[in-house]
């Protein structure tokens, strides 16, 4: 008896010890999707002070999946599979960013994702999915902000480098041949990009352009007071001013920028006077802002005046970038799926690798660094709507000097 | 150390004044709830962002002026307040101070969502001519909406002490916050008289949010930065004291704004300042600076 109780402790612990190992060498056996679909991950800033942004982002994202799933799905794994895209919004908090990416990688066990809005966010995510191996294709991640978190394997970025981003505003200047007193105010967050923009490359080229910086200051990213900021530019009679701030601010600042009695000739602000919801804040007050940009509905490249049309048309917003940046990323990962004919994370990653095609935000094309940059333009709010101001060659407007 | 010019300090002191105004409006609802209710009203914060959403709707559909919309949105608020307390967390009251707590707690994530089904998650401003309009006194720019705001201040502030200490009802809201079982005893509906304060706190709580939404802006989740600047204020200026919430919230003001004129400062480090001028006068007076509800 007591032979036969031992003999069944070794058989059961023989088995508690194999089975585990089996099903752990099963799951080595293949980085590849067992499900029917093809599955894709994002969180998005769908609420918060990025919502803006986040809400053009999923509008991009479900466009190129319903497209892909309206043509009968991707080729993958020997079988064809639509595409799932699950969303989940992590409400302008890195945190949520982070832990919703694992949430996607380990729950929701999705085959690949994509990025979130702005530096901290999609660094954020970035992170996780490259220590997870799980490719990520982002737009919304200005490239030095991108580069300088690590050497990534599996993420990548189609977006802005920041010095063009930088001299813009400059050149454009220049081009346009306004007169003004050549100082210069810069006002800006101290977030990833704000530090990089405003801390160094807007000191950088006001040198390089002749101009003086009579007034530099950060401040932390939300926040929503500026009187002393602003006192100290008026004082020094700086004619231009520089802000890079996230929307809520940049609406706080345009409104107290007017209440101080100080009318800068030219202002810039990066990110916060980018999305239609800065024009609708501050209304009239935003005609003559300046704002970077890298994608425009005049610009040549496939399906840009139709993307603008459709998202009108169907959300009876205005359009933002967001929409084309969000789009082609999407196309990117899907395209990389199609092309690798599999779910295998290796292959996909592989496949993005070797990305080399014009998509509706422009020619896309991965460095060694795992970026692909897109050219700037210099916008200009005029009416309630953008121009393009510089380049002159595609200018879709005048520039309005000094700001109204 | 670089000192603020001459100029640069008037200006932070007067504009830290006139802000500080705003900072007692938005923690005036919160001052009252507690003070007669003992309730950490944590729903205070979207009460406020409730104000300014009904400010922009009224202004985008009906071309309201946002303070003359003020006329409705008071009301309004008050007749949404006082179910919420008579209904809502007036039976949790006699449970112990955690179920109001957490109820409050839970209508405060309710409203955030609700907010964001309603009105989108967007960033808004309310617009008008006063604010970014500015007048200049004795050389100083100052903004029209932070002297409205002060404005504000001193006249709810004076009108809440007039209210309590000169109407039926204000006496009965001083009985009840002092001791609710005796003054049941004495025949005061404890229960109405909390329900006016939870009315009253909410209707202040929106103008001071329509005040916000004119300075700044505001979208679904504003409401958490301004209770906190409201318990600031509240502790600061002792709780319970309609005077400690006034003085408060301009001690706060000015302690921000003459700290940000710092040139090694700036406006970046306005929140440290304001919170660690909050920290030294607990420190010193663990009590705030006055008593209760007078």
């Amino acid at each position: 008896m007591t032979i036969h109780r031992r003999t069944a402790l070794v058989a059961v612990l023989a088995l508690a010890l194999t089975v585990p190992l089996v099903l752990v060498g099963w799951s080595f056996r293949s980085n590849a999707s067992t499900s029917g679909t093809i599955k894709i991950g994002a969180s998005i800033p769908l609420s918060g002070p990025l919502a803006g942004f986040g809400s053009f982002q999923k509008w991009g994202y479900q466009r190129a999946v319903k497209l892909v799933n309206a043509n009968g799905g991707i080729t993958a794994d020997g079988a064809k599979k639509k595409v799932e895209l699950i969303l989940l919004d992590d409400k302008t908090d890195p945190n949520e960013t982070a832990a919703n990416t694992s949430t996607l990688i380990t729950k929701n066990k999705v085959d690949a994702l994509l990025g979130s809005c702005t530096p901290a966010l999609v660094n954020a995510g970035g992170v996780i999915a490259d220590r997870a191996r799980v490719p990520l294709v982002t737009g919304c991640d200005p490239l030095e902000a991108f580069k300088s978190v690590k050497k990534w394997q599996y993420v990548w970025d189609i977006f802005f480098w920041e010095p063009d981003l930088a001299a813009a505003p400059f050149k454009a200047m220049k081009a346009w041949g306004v007169k003004t007193n050549k100082k210069v105010a810069i006002i800006a967050d101290n977030g990833p990009d704000g530090i990089v923009v405003g801390g160094t490359l807007w000191p950088a080229f006001a040198k390089k352009f002749g101009y003086t910086v009579v007034s530099k200051a950060s401040f932390p990213v939300l926040s929503v007071q500026f009187g002393s900021l602003i006192e100290s530019a008026k004082s020094k009679g700086a004619d231009i001013l520089l802000v890079d701030a996230v929307t809520p601010p940049a609406v706080a600042l345009t409104k107290q920028l007017q209440a101080a009695n100080y009318h800068p000739k030219v202002i810039v602000i990066e990110k916060g006077a980018e999305p239609v919801q800065y024009a609708q804040a501050v209304g009239k007050l935003a005609d003559g802002v300046l704002v970077g940009g890298y994608w425009d509905p005049s610009f040549p490249y496939p399906g840009a005046k139709q993307l603008k049309a459709q998202f009108e048309q169907q959300t009876h917003q205005t359009w933002s970038q967001h929409i084309a940046d969000s789009t082609a990323a999407a196309q990117v990962l899907l395209d990389a799926f199609a092309t690798a004919k599999s779910t295998d994370k290796g292959k996909v990653n592989a496949a993005i690798a070797k990305t080399n095609k014009t998509y509706v935000v422009g020619p896309v094309r991965f460095d060694a660094n795992h970026t692909s940059k897109l050219p700037i333009v210099e916008d200009q709010w005029q009416g309630g709507k953008t121009a393009v101001v510089w380049p002159k060659k595609g200018a879709t407007g005048k520039f309005l000097f000094p700001r109204p | 150390m670089d000192w603020p010019t001459g100029h640069a300090f008037a200006t932070a002191l007067v504009t830290g004044l006139l802000l500080g105004g705003l900072f007692t409006v938005t923690a005036l609802g919160l001052s009252l709830v507690f003070g007669v209710m003992r309730l950490i009203n944590l729903v205070h914060g979207e009460l406020l962002v409730l104000g300014a959403f009904l400010a922009f709707e009224l202004g985008k559909h009906g071309r309201l002026d946002p303070l003359v919309s003020l006329v409705v949105i008071v009301p309004a608020m008050f007749l949404l307040g006082y179910p919420i307390q008579r209904i809502l967390l007036g039976p949790l009251m006699t449970k112990g101070a955690e179920a109001p707590l957490m109820t409050t707690f839970g209508l405060s994530i309710i409203a955030v969502n609700v907010f964001r089904l309603l009105f989108s998650a967007d960033e808004r401003s309310l617009n008008a001519s006063y604010a970014t309009a500015s007048f200049s006194a004795a050389g100083i720019d100052v903004p029209a909406i932070y002297a409205i705001s002060f404005a504000f201040a001193l006249v709810l502030t004076t009108a809440t002490h007039l209210f309590m200490q000169r109407t039926g009802y204000g006496r009965e809201i001083r009985a009840a916050s002092e001791d609710p079982e005796a003054a049941e005893v004495l025949g005061v509906n404890v229960a109405r008289a909390y329900g006016l304060t939870y009315g009253i706190g909410s209707a202040f709580a929106a103008i001071g949010g329509v005040l916000v939404g004119l300075a700044f802006s505001f979208n679904p989740t504003t409401g958490a930065t301004y209770l906190l600047t409201g318990f600031a204020v509240v502790v600061l200026g002792g709780l319970g004291s309609l005077k400690g919430t006034l003085i408060g919230g301009l001690l706060l003001g000015v302690a921000e704004s003459v700290g940000a004129a710092f040139p090694q400062v700036g406006d970046g480090y306005r929140d440290f300042i304001g919170f660690a001028v909050f920290l030294v006068v607990l420190a010193v007076r663990p009590r705030g600076l006055f008593g209760r509800v007078g």
